[in-house]
């Protein structure tokens, strides 16, 4: 049985790595929490003094993890948005908002491969702000970055695969 | 409607915020609402509070959702109060061992106020 499921996700690995999948997560996680309307934007971002990345890891028949990354004015407007509150720094709230927008992006696109839904977990989110720092990740199996905007704000989510059994 | 005394246990406080949100604008209203940040917290409310309605998250540090779930029903704590799981899992598997542990409903997160109306009210009417 775990046999045939192993073999059925690496034969699923071109679903795995739709790169439909990650845009469909985008339009619904901040359609249904922001309700606000995404589309595909340029990757990099435009340099802010202050970034913020949060990061979910996959654990099980896949192992890697869903990275958003935005600006600082980026985040407060995401944060805003959730929250109904306005922010003029990167606070607690704001970097909640975004590990919990984090997860979502993560669990929804996960969710788009029946395989990876069952047998694919989630960690809990980590969140990092700061300036001039880089997120590595050696040879991964496949990654996916896409940039996106929504109004004037820009962040990108990248999902990267560095185990498929 | 009396007031419904609801218990909501996530670890995010923007997903506390969210749902209560969700659950007044289901029409929920008049609703106290006690919030907790763990399964550990969140027994603890139990322990001290008359509790109507429990949403619960899964992914959490500490407790997760799950042995919340199993712990108040082996501490028979709020009996017979409806227990509404609301996580980004979203398999039949994770579905059918909340059910297992307790849980009456399942909402997956991103939600809709719609699906929160849809899937709290009737539990809340039916209790």
């Amino acid at each position: 049985m775990e046999r045939a499921m192993t073999q059925s996700l690496r034969g699923s690995v071109h679903l795995v790595s739709d790169p439909r999948n990650l845009d469909a997560s985008v339009i619904e996680v901040f359609h249904l929490m922001l309700g606000v309307r995404t589309e595909r934007g340029p990757v990099p971002l435009t340099v802010e003094p202050e970034s913020v990345t949060a990061v979910v890891g996959f654990g099980g028949v896949m192992s890697g993890a869903c990275v958003f990354r935005s600006g600082g004015s980026a985040a407060m407007k995401i944060a805003a948005h959730m929250t109904g509150m306005d922010f003029s720094e990167i606070d607690d709230t704001v970097k909640d908002a975004i590990g919990e927008i984090c997860n979502m992006l993560a669990g929804s696109w996960k969710g788009k491969v029946p395989e990876l839904a069952a047998n694919c977990g989630l960690s809990v989110p980590a969140v990092i702000t700061g300036r001039d720092y880089k997120l590595h990740v050696q040879a991964p199996e496949f990654r996916l970055q896409h940039g996106f905007k929504f109004d004037d704000a820009s962040f990108d989510v990248t999902i990267i695969c560095d185990g498929l059994q | 409607m009396s007031e419904i005394r609801t218990l909501i246990v996530d670890d995010s406080s923007v997903m506390r915020k969210i749902v209560e949100r969700a659950l007044r604008q289901a029409g929920l209203d008049p609703m106290v609402v006690h919030e907790a940040g763990s399964g550990i917290e969140g027994l603890e409310v139990l322990k001290a509070k008359q509790i109507d309605l429990i949403l619960s998250d899964i992914n959490m540090p500490s407790m997760d959702g799950l042995e919340f779930l199993r712990q108040l029903r082996a501490q028979n704590l709020a009996p017979g109060v409806p227990v509404v799981m609301i996580t980004t899992e979203s398999s039949e598997e994770h579905v059918r061992q909340a059910i297992q542990a307790g849980a009456q409903g399942y909402i997956r997160k991103p939600f809709t106020a719609e699906q929160v109306k849809e899937r709290v009210l009737p539990l809340v009417h039916a209790a």
